[in-house]
């Protein structure tokens, strides 16, 4: 067996004459967390549709387990669409196992392993309520279970952490390390950078159909320039000049509580800067500081600094 | 094949679960049940209506109290048949014998020929005491006594303060409290409401209709009214109002008889001869060429089919519509397309649809068949023989067939809108031309079966979407074999075209958000081969 899972070589959708996936190129190898990213509407979803075969690229080759079309070995992918829904009058253990059958696993087998995930994942005391009488967040973590069910070599999950509380989000991170753990490959897609920067070894980030961004998470953090903030009443102009500070610049804040003529600054510098040096530099300076902030570059920053402009852009259009 | 089985196994479950689903199974039992039982007992409980009857020419008034006695005399003869035929003891054929055995079924056949006749015998004779001593050694031995139905119609005492010789004009005007319910006529300890006025002016004879008079001065431009005058609230229960009709005319005819010399019992005589007509089916053997009732109704039975099948085809179609809209509109879709193609999905819905269509035809038959068992009175043992009749024939297998075809053509059309929409309410809009086609068999049945060989039978059945309803209509009635042969070969080319392409559109539509398409889109998801 190939150690790629899934690759993707220019594929490309459009519908009339708007480019859903442009040329995209991707390659996920096995027991990953693969991670999706892009702003609303970058084709995230019709890339994943493609991938299971749901919707036809218009151009491009797309390989799932070593199989041209997910068709053939849909009972090793398991998938959670971003709309979620379930059969509204079914029980919750009898839609899990259901699903469980359409991918070739026997009626018995599934029943067992309903409860078992419901057990597993705190949800054994609605093992026989309706579908319709859970929160929409139960519900959510119900179909997740769903879609795991049958042990599945590959896990797609569209958007799987949104409309779940803090905690739910955490059984949700948990159950994907569990399924990493399995040796299983798990996609997903989100926008929650912090979801993506505790799970995922490689990140795929598309906008408007194209990628900007296929690495790991080090890889793109290094795309932004780290920064530092610094908060005193003095001019910091001068620590330009340090070895590793790519620029300085004044930010204006407002805002009550602060004290008068308090000024902040925000430094960038390059990736292996010693942040150090600029304490060191205040300090002999005689700069007292209020405040210093050296933190690590978030995937937030990067993804804002990426597709910023665009989603916005494109949220308003 | 094994998802496709899967598929339908779980719309099945989840059809038969709904509280819809067992409503319309149990709904035809009750109906039948209401349709038996409750018409009887709504006949008999009519209450009774309470007339005035004020004759100023002092010549109508008996024969007026003549016929309402003779109008209930016959609900008396109506209901004794009815009791002969449910308590007699032995088990004549009703449904399939022609041959009067014995005397009661003399009694019957006049009856049923000459009701006039018979009822006039049944006076004669003595009315009902005579009939239940003659009756009584056909009965048998655990039949209950004779239950005589209530009076209709009684006459009320006019209230003191009425002056009978008064205008016609004032004595309606001193009733008109009574007549509308204002005020009750008190009748001895009781009060009553007044039903009916019937009020015979002085001068009525002047008002007589006579060919002649009716020519030259029928159109005269009186106002006001003329004749007997019929006061009543209630316009529907027309009994009374047609029994003073027929009596008043009878007597006025009477007279005239007299008048003219003319022998009164001759006319009567002349009235009642009569020549029995026997109808014959030259289809059947030698000898038993009689139409029975049975033959009859074999030839009404198809009807019956058809409305079964429209009426589960409407059931189904609620569920392949609603079925398919709530996967949509939930995006249950895209996981069971990730898990199943979408042939395998509308084969799986089709399938288990149509086992709950069958589910429900064979919970309405079964229901049927335990009802007539337990609730046995003359109609249901009637049903009971001619069922027999019918299982026997070939309708069954042509139903069979045509039910199948019929479901699975249509079928496949609404899981096609199923697919393009994502509410119910967008689906009726697309719906509706549908279910007028629909309706065509339904509206053109009874002319079907009426002319089954004719050239709009012969027309509709040439077009597919008709076929089943209109062949089955047909059945009965031995159409010619290019038409049986024909029609079935084009109704299943049909139906197989149509499924592949409700597949297509089906595909396409499944994953589509947003208005229904238009029909320029339509036309282009029928050509492509996928998305």
């Amino acid at each position: 067996m190939s150690s790629t899972v899934l690759s993707l070589s220019n594929v490309s959708k459009r519908y009339g004459d708007f480019t859903a996936v442009n040329r995209i190129n991707l390659s996920i190898p096995k027991g990953s967390v693969y991670g999706f990213l892009g702003p609303n509407g970058a084709g995230k979803t019709t890339t994943i549709r493609m991938i299971l075969d749901i919707i036809r690229p218009d151009e491009g080759e797309i390989e799932v387990l070593g199989c041209k079309s997910a068709m053939q070995v849909r009972d090793r992918i398991g998938y959670l669409p971003e709309e979620k829904g379930l059969y509204k009058k079914m029980k919750v253990w009898a839609i899990i196992s259901y699903f469980a059958t359409l991918k070739g696993i026997h009626r018995k087998d599934a029943k067992l392993r309903a409860f078992e995930l419901l057990e597993q994942y705190g949800l054994k005391d609605f093992a026989n309520s309706t579908v319709e009488s859970l929160s929409k967040g139960m519900g959510q973590k119900v179909q997740v279970l769903s879609s795991i069910a049958h042990n599945p070599e590959l896990v797609i999950l569209d958007e799987p952490f949104s409309g779940l509380d803090p905690v739910n989000q955490e059984v949700l991170e948990q159950l994907i390390r569990d399924l990493k753990n399995n040796g299983q490959t798990v996609i997903f897609s989100t926008h929650i950078m912090q979801h993506a920067e505790r799970l995922c070894e490689r990140l795929l980030l598309i906008t408007q159909g194209s990628k900007v961004f296929d690495g790991t998470v080090d890889e793109a953090r290094a795309i932004i320039p780290r920064r530092v903030i610094l908060e005193c009443q003095n001019d910091v102009m001068a620590l330009a000049d340090l070895e590793g500070v790519l620029s300085v610049s004044e930010t204006f804040v407002g805002g009550e509580g602060r004290i008068p003529g308090t000024r902040q600054w925000e430094l960038y510098v390059k990736e292996h800067t010693n942040p150090q040096l600029i304490l060191q530099h205040c300090f002999q300076n005689g700069i007292s500081l209020s405040r210093f902030d050296f933190t690590q570059t978030s995937l937030h920053d990067v993804f804002v600094h990426l597709v910023g402009q665009e989603a916005r852009e494109h949220n308003f259009r | 094949m094994r998802v496709t089985l899967l598929i339908a196994w779980r719309e099945y479950l989840e059809n038969v679960k709904t509280k819809g689903f067992w409503i319309g199974v149990l709904l035809v039992p009750i109906v039948f049940f209401m349709i038996f039982h409750l018409s009887t007992r709504l006949a008999t409980a009519t209450p009774t209506r309470y007339y005035l009857l004020i004759d100023q020419t002092g010549q109508y008034a008996d024969s007026v109290e003549t016929a309402i006695r003779r109008e209930h005399q016959r609900r008396v003869m109506q209901d004794f048949m009815r009791y002969l035929q449910e308590n007699r003891s032995d088990t004549a054929n009703f449904a399939v014998s022609n041959e009067p055995a014995n005397q009661m079924d003399q009694l019957l056949d006049d009856f049923g020929n000459d009701e006039v006749a018979a009822l006039d015998d049944w006076l004669s004779n003595g009315g009902l005491s005579f009939a239940l001593q003659m009756a009584r050694p056909y009965l048998r031995a655990d039949t209950p006594a004779f239950e005589e139905p209530r009076e209709q119609f009684i006459a009320a005492v006019p209230p003191p303060e009425l002056d009978l010789n008064a205008s016609a004009e004032q004595i309606v005007e001193t009733l008109r409290p009574f007549l509308n319910g204002e005020s009750r006529l008190p009748a001895g300890d009781n009060q009553i409401s007044l039903f009916a006025l019937i009020l015979i002016p002085a001068d009525v004879n002047n008002d007589i209709v006579r060919p002649v008079t009716a020519m030259q001065g029928g159109l005269q431009g009186d106002t006001g009214p003329r004749g007997v005058q019929y006061w009543a609230g209630n316009l529907t229960d027309t009994r009374l109002s047609n029994a003073i009709q027929t009596s008043i005319n009878n007597a006025i005819r009477q007279q005239e008889y007299i008048e003219r010399n003319i022998d009164v019992n001759a006319v009567r005589d002349v009235q009642r001869t009569r020549l029995p007509v026997s109808r014959m089916d030259p289809g059947k053997v030698a000898g038993d060429e009689q139409v029975s009732l049975a033959d009859t109704f074999r030839q009404w039975a198809p009807m019956g089919f058809v409305y079964l099948i429209f009426i589960s085809l409407m059931q189904s179609v609620q569920y392949l519509l609603s079925n398919t809209i709530e996967e949509k509109s939930n995006r249950i879709i895209e996981v069971l397309l990730a898990s199943v193609t979408p042939g395998e999905l509308m084969m799986g819905k089709l399938l288990g649809i149509g086992a709950t269509g069958i589910t429900t035809i064979l919970a309405w038959l079964a229901s049927f068949f335990a009802f007539i068992q337990l609730y046995q009175t003359i109609e249901t043992t009637m049903i009971v023989q001619i069922l027999d009749v019918l299982l026997g024939s070939d309708l069954i297998p042509y139903f069979v067939f045509y039910y199948l075809c019929c479901y699975t053509l249509y079928a496949g059309i609404f899981l096609a809108i199923g697919s393009l929409c994502n509410t119910l309410k967008e689906a009726q809009s697309l719906m509706m031309p549908l279910m007028m086609v629909m309706m065509v068999p339904i509206l053109t049945m009874s002319f079907i079966a009426q002319d089954p060989n004719g050239t709009m039978a012969r027309v509709m059945s040439w077009i597919p979407l008709f076929t089943p309803f209109t062949m089955m209509n047909r059945a009965a009635a031995q159409p010619p074999m290019i038409d049986v042969v024909g029609t079935t070969v084009l109704l299943v080319v049909t139906t197989i075209t149509v499924l592949w392409l409700s597949g297509r559109v089906f595909r396409q539509g499944i994953l589509r958000t947003g208005q229904p398409p238009r029909i320029i889109e339509l036309w282009r998801m029928l050509r492509r081969r996928s998305t």
